[in-house]
């Protein structure tokens, strides 16, 4: 066992050697006693101390020792460490939507994770998985969602500092498919910050897309329909559905399916949840990624809430901004799958619908879940990039920084104790008063 | 007060007689002689006939052999009025766990009075408690019993004056004072001291209580009981101080008495009720503390 805060610990300890050198010298008032011929005792002042040398009572010493102890024990913050053992793993297993075979996946993590080692799960975010890792890869499955790369780094670096007391060495293992999307601009700083290799283990990349045909449900002569270039069907199998109304309960539950992506755009002004009505105002373009529409939208509806509702909520992704900056079009994840809303007019008249550059932009929001997909595998520099050039791929346990916070599920107990203490110190207290 | 009612005392007291120190005034028939010339055959001695004397009583046996006209006095037996004054505010009821001081006052003054009745003599008893209590002097039968029951009522308290009592006793011709004599004592010593110049017995009987002659040295803050703003130290340092003023003052209050002309005993609390009692009425026994 060892201590986060011990000088806690040791405050404690010189308090409760105070309490018990006080508990030798008693002071108290001298006993009273009614003599009816007190008038003859002379008249000096009451200054009648007592000075045992022996504990006046030792239960009550003993109950405010262990109170001082337990509480100084609490705030010192227990930790409770297993054996130290020469290496550590941190297997990290990609489930995102690039991946191929999440059973390819987790084959390949259960050939390098050992009993003690620590498995973390990944797509847009990071899961570890404290115990039954074995179990956890047998039911392993792909999400819909892009993977990251960088949030599973960040937590193999809290893991690995959480970790520093257990082994000598962590190694970083990385099983996934390693495609384009998975790299953002914080990937490389995040890399420099592991302290030795990373073994990559690449698993199969998914080879699809994930652009599935449009089911359009809506007026047959919508507009709108004219710049989907596989709608046509009313109905049908396609994983990817445009209602051109507010959504209903069917429709959200279709979309919490795996891989459906519901695209709710309203073709009246109906307000979709999340969203408020504001005074109509004419903007001269809307993005999606890389297409960009320039025409005179008419823009009635804002999201509630603004920038603070899209930064309060995550994982919700503005898919499309106006060119002022506002959200256009949003996707919330529903289940397995996601739910968008456009907000975005679609001009009844002029043939804005049948050019290419709309055409780009509406297939940007019928996409997969996530946005667009970049299944590309990383070329042969990034991938060394991300191994690192160091000799080993075991980092040295203490390199890592200590944690702000680590817990202690002894601290609960120990505060929860000093307050019985207190308790039966009062009770004692009472009786012997008595 | 289980030796109050035990009756043991009483029986230890029967055949005690509490005679009179000097020539009662009395005029009611009683065992006590008594300075009123009177028609009794007890020959006392011849006085010369004064104006105002009953004819009747001229020896004129005595004119016929010596041609002197005189009166012949005889001694007349007459009773005594006994009043016994129990102090009974708060100092008396010491120490708290066993009242030895209100016990042993108790068991005098029930001791006293039956002597007294024994003798004939109507007897009563004030008490000075909180709520004073006054049985006014009977002779007749069951007045022991009342003064018990009054005792036995009786639980120490207040800080109640005895000299008021005193003085509603001045009909007395005999008064037992029992007392600790820690409360108005001055006042008490005024009313007793005319008393005594009207011809009044007066027996004072200080009761004193083991605990206080000898308080030990454990240090501690002790509390005049009828004065709690009076709080002073008694531990070894003290105890010697204690003991020598405690011991002046009584030294002090005897001889105030005493000087004037009362009959005073100092009792402790140790002291067999029976024994006490028999001292205070002149009966034999072993002496008793101060007497």
């Amino acid at each position: 066992m060892s201590f986060l805060f011990p000088g806690f610990l040791a405050a404690a300890a010189g308090i409760a050697a105070a309490a018990t050198l006080l508990h030798f010298i008693v002071t108290r008032e001298p006993d009273l006693y009614r003599l009816p011929t007190a008038r003859f005792a002379p008249d000096r002042a009451i200054q009648a101390r007592a000075q045992a040398l022996e504990p006046s009572d030792l239960l009550l010493l003993a109950l405010r020792v262990a109170l001082v102890l337990a509480v100084g024990a609490a705030l010192a913050r227990p930790i409770v460490s297993p054996p130290r053992r020469a290496l550590m793993r941190i297997v990290l297993v990609d489930r995102s939507r690039g991946v191929a075979s999440a059973r390819e996946a987790a084959d390949s993590a259960r050939s390098v994770l050992g009993e003690r080692d620590l498995l973390i799960v990944f797509d847009s975010a990071a899961t570890i998985i404290t115990a039954g890792a074995a179990d956890s890869l047998g039911q392993l499955s792909r999400a819909e969602r892009p993977g990251r790369l960088s949030t599973a780094l960040v937590s193999a670096l809290r893991t690995a500092s959480r970790l520093r007391n257990q082994a000598d060495s962590i190694e970083l293992v990385v099983v996934s498919p390693l495609p384009g999307e998975a790299i953002d601009a914080a990937t490389d700083s995040l890399r420099a910050l592991w302290p030795a290799g990373i073994r990559l283990i690449r698993t199969a990349a998914r080879s699809d897309s994930g652009a599935a045909p449009v089911t359009f449900q809506g007026d047959p002569d919508d507009p709108l329909r004219l710049a989907i270039p596989t709608a046509g069907a009313r109905s049908g199998a396609g994983t990817t559905r445009l209602v051109r109304q507010l959504a209903t309960a069917a429709d959200s539950l279709w979309a919490a399916d795996p891989g459906r992506v519901l695209v709710v755009w309203p073709a009246t002004r109906e307000v979709p949840a999340g969203w408020t009505p504001r005074p109509a105002d004419t903007v001269g373009a809307v993005a999606a990624g890389t297409a960009v529409v320039v025409a005179p939208f008419v823009r009635t509806l804002s999201l509630r809430g603004g920038a603070t509702a899209e930064a309060i909520s995550p994982p919700r992704l503005v898919l499309a901004r106006w060119v002022d900056g506002e959200p256009a079009a949003i996707e919330d994840p529903i289940g397995a799958g996601c739910i968008r809303t456009v907000t975005i007019d679609v001009p009844a008249a002029g043939d804005l619908v049948l050019e290419a550059r709309f055409a780009r932009f509406v297939a940007a929001l019928t996409g997969p879940c996530g946005g667009p997909m970049d299944s590309a595998p990383l070329d042969e520099a990034a991938r060394a990039r991300l191994a690192g050039t160091f000799e080993t791929s075991r980092a040295a346990a203490a390199g890592f920084p200590a944690p702000d916070q680590m817990p202690s599920p002894w601290a609960r107990w120990l505060l929860l104790g000093a307050v019985l203490l207190a308790g039966a110190e009062q009770l004692v207290r009472r009786r012997i008063a008595r | 007060m289980r030796e109050l009612t035990s009756g043991a005392l009483l029986d230890a007291l029967r055949g005690v007689h509490w005679p009179a120190r000097r020539m009662s005034g009395g005029t009611i028939q009683g065992g006590h002689r008594s300075r009123r010339v009177g028609a009794s055959p007890e020959f006392m001695e011849y006085r010369p006939y004064q104006q105002g004397d009953d004819p009747g009583r001229i020896d004129w046996k005595l004119f016929g052999r010596t041609e002197r006209v005189a009166v012949r006095l005889s001694h007349d037996d007459s009773s005594l009025r006994t009043m016994v004054l129990v102090d009974a505010s708060a100092s008396m009821g010491f120490p708290a766990e066993t009242f030895a001081k209100w016990n042993c006052a108790a068991a005098i003054a029930l001791g006293l009075a039956a002597v007294a009745h024994g003798d004939n003599d109507p007897v009563g008893i004030a008490i000075a408690a909180a709520t004073p209590r006054l049985l006014p002097p009977r002779t007749r039968r069951g007045t022991v019993s009342d003064v018990l029951r009054a005792l036995l009522d009786t639980t120490p308290a207040g800080s109640s004056p005895l000299a008021p009592l005193l003085a509603a006793a001045r009909t007395s011709r005999r008064v037992a004072l029992i007392s600790d004599f820690l409360g108005d004592a001055e006042a008490l010593h005024t009313v007793a001291r005319e008393m005594l110049a009207g011809g009044t017995e007066v027996f004072a009987v200080h009761v004193i209580a083991t605990e206080e002659l000898e308080p030990g040295d454990a240090a501690r803050v002790v509390i005049d009981p009828e004065n709690p703003a009076l709080r002073r130290p008694l531990g070894a340092a003290e105890v010697a101080a204690y003991r020598d003023s405690f011991g002046r003052w009584r030294r002090t209050l005897a001889d105030a008495w005493r000087g004037a002309g009362a009959i005073f005993h100092e009792v402790t609390t140790a002291d067999a009720p029976d024994r006490i009692v028999r001292r205070v009425t002149g009966s034999s026994g072993p002496p008793l503390r101060g007497s």
